[in-house]
């Protein structure tokens, strides 16, 4: 079960980053992707991440023996936008704040849904921004580059984002 | 008239009737809202289950992204549902995660378990229901929903189901009176003819009356008409008795003319022999008596000897000539009833018998102030009769007692004449009072047999009764009634 246990106190807490690679994943189980896209890239359901990896083997243990439409989901690195465009999902590691809007300029065209805890990602044009509240792991959401990039959310989703984005506020 | 505490068959009937839809329809009502009961139950359950599984889709993101806000804001939807009293969302681990409570003193259990296998689970308990339900996202296990309900509504559902039961209890209970009262007329109405056609005959002795069966049930019909049958044998068996009676009474009144005239007749003949036979006789004794005297000297001793017996036997004829004469008067004489002195009676009598034969020694104990109502003149006879008697028959005993008194008999008086003389044999006391009937030979106790046949005709005609106690040598005891 890769479900998050809400134990309060007393056990050992995950790490932000064991949070993150669950959060990615069940992000996956609730976003609908094109047909087209979906029926386009055979093989495996591919988790990557653009940059510097603060997931560590984290994620892989996270993913291992998970599945999504009949799909195993695996976990990949990648250090270039273009390589990411095959990815179902693309966490974008704070390694590159700076090559930001190339990145989201590529993956703008492929249907990838993208995930950052760069500081105002989603304002940005990014789709999932990662916030902090506390030391509780919550997320933001831009629903205009979604549906940009034919991505659906689940309305569950946006219930417990913290804020939902509805229109393109490019730049910020 | 029905005995108290006794039921008239109408009301047995309409109670019957009422007594058999009541039981008809409480049991048919009894069966009803126990099988809507427990569907009710099924379907408060169901309810249940589709609240918890709308709750769990609800939930799966603030389960996933560990959102307990947002599912409290979810679970705050219950208060559209009264009947929930407290719900609550669990992590997979059992753990609460976000819970809601319709007031504060309640809580919800601190732990959800299902067993392996198991997707969904509910519990009675008093007038609660539990349930706990599984939520599956994706084939993930991500939590479980706990729901508690009240069954209030069940309550309130019995309670409606109670009034109903009763009103329609009551409606059809009056329905039962109206139709058993229009039914009643069917069958209680013949039986109520029936009874007071019987009763009227009781009372009127009426038996040409009928019993009408018309409209009556077929056994009713069957009684109805035995019971006219068994009117037609009365009346026939009553005719029969009184044509019986009517005949019976005709024949006794003939005989009793018969016998009358009969009786008339014999008391005219032997009055009329008696009487015409005195004077042949008187003839044969003075004739005799005068041969004796003229021609006394002349004849022989052996003559004259034959001559006092035909006197002595003229004699005794003349006797029993006026003993018939008697007999035949007190049968035929007027009655003139009034109060007699039997005592006073006895006296002259006994003086009377001491005077004809001065020589017998004989003790007469006669009772004071013994009387009696009747005629002077026959009772006289019948003292003298029976005082006669006793005399005559102690005459064998150098010394006598005759005892004349009154005693009580069966509440009744009874007079009574007792001697110790001959007596006689008891097998012989039924020929004693008839006349010439005789127990004794002539030659001992002289008598015409005459004297007790007198007695016992004037108390027949005093409406008494003559009878006699004696043996063999020990007295007799004579007993008379008026």
């Amino acid at each position: 079960m890769g479900g998050f246990s809400p134990v309060r106190g007393q056990q050992s807490r995950p790490s932000e980053y064991q949070v993150k690679a669950v959060y990615l994943f069940n992000f996956s189980r609730f976003v609908g992707w094109p047909s087209q896209a979906a029926s386009e890239p055979l093989g495996p359901f591919a988790i990557c991440v653009l940059g510097k990896d603060p997931f560590g083997a984290v994620l892989d243990a996270t993913l291992a023996g998970e599945n999504i439409g009949g799909k195993s989901v695996v976990a990949r690195r990648v250090a270039q936008a273009q390589e990411a465009t095959n990815c179902r999902v693309v966490f974008i590691s704070s390694s590159e704040e700076g090559r930001l809007k190339e990145i989201l300029g590529v993956l703008d065209k492929a249907s990838v849904l993208t995930v950052s805890d760069i500081p105002r990602f989603s304002q940005h044009g990014g789709m999932i921004e990662f916030v902090l509240q506390g030391d509780r792991v919550r997320f933001e959401v831009n629903l205009a580059s979604t549906a940009e990039a034919g991505l659906t959310l689940s309305s569950e989703l946006l219930k417990v984002a913290v804020a939902v984005r509805r229109s393109a506020q490019p730049g910020g | 008239m029905p005995a108290a505490g006794q039921q008239s068959l109408s009301r047995k009937l309409t109670r019957m009737s009422i007594l058999v839809s009541a039981t008809a329809l409480l049991l048919a009502c009894a069966a009803f809202v126990a099988y809507d009961l427990a569907t009710f139950r099924q379907a408060i359950v169901r309810n249940l289950s589709v609240q918890a599984q709308l709750l769990g889709s609800n939930s799966v993101a603030a389960l996933v992204f560990n959102d307990p806000e947002s599912a409290t804001n979810t679970l705050a939807a219950l208060r559209a549902a009264p009947n929930v009293v407290s719900a609550c969302v669990y992590s997979a681990n059992g753990l609460p995660f976000a819970e809601y409570v319709r007031t504060k003193e309640v809580s919800p259990a601190p732990r959800a378990e299902l067993g392996e296998g198991e997707e969904e689970r509910h519990w009675f308990r008093r007038d609660e229901v539990m349930l706990v339900h599984r939520v599956v996202f994706q084939g993930k296990r991500t939590g479980f929903i706990y729901l508690e309900s009240d069954l209030q509504t069940l309550g309130e559902r019995l309670k409606r189901y109670v009034m109903i039961s009763i009103f329609v209890l009551l409606g059809s209970s009056m329905a039962a009176v109206a139709v058993s009262t229009a039914l009643r007329k069917t069958i209680v109405k013949p039986i109520e003819d029936l009874a007071a056609v019987a009763r009227s005959i009781s009372q009127e002795r009426n038996y040409s009356v009928r019993a009408v069966a018309q409209g009556a049930p077929a056994e009713l019909s069957v009684l109805v008409e035995a019971f006219n049958e068994m009117l037609v044998q009365i009346e026939q068996r009553d005719r029969e008795v009184r044509e019986a009676r009517d005949g019976l009474e005709h024949r006794v009144e003939l005989r009793t003319a018969e016998l009358a005239a009969a009786n008339k007749e014999l008391e005219a003949f032997s009055y009329s022999v008696s009487h015409d036979l005195r004077v042949p006789l008187r003839s044969i004794d003075g004739f005799s008596l005068a041969l004796m005297e003229d021609y006394g000297d002349k004849l022989g001793e052996e003559a004259r000897g034959h001559f006092e017996r035909i006197r002595a036997a003229t004699r005794r004829m003349g006797l029993l000539i006026d003993d018939m004469l008697e007999l035949a008067r007190v049968s035929r004489a007027e009655m003139q009833r009034g109060r007699v002195d039997l005592s006073g009676m006895a006296r002259s009598v006994e003086a009377e018998l001491r005077k004809a034969d001065p020589g017998r020694r004989v003790e007469c104990v006669i009772a004071e102030g013994v009387e009696a109502e009747g005629d002077a003149r026959l009772l006289r006879v019948v003292i003298d009769n029976l005082l006669q008697n006793a005399w005559k028959y102690t005459s064998k005993h150098a010394s006598a007692r005759i005892e004349f008194g009154q005693m009580s008999l069966n509440g009744s008086r009874a007079y009574f004449v007792k001697d110790d003389g001959a007596g006689f044999d008891p097998a012989y006391a039924g020929k004693l009072f008839g006349a010439f009937q005789r127990l004794h030979g002539a030659v001992e106790f002289p008598g015409t047999g005459v004297g007790l046949a007198t007695a016992q005709r004037i108390i027949h005609r005093h409406g008494g009764r003559i009878w006699a106690e004696a043996e063999v040598e020990k007295g007799a005891t004579f007993y008379f009634t008026f």
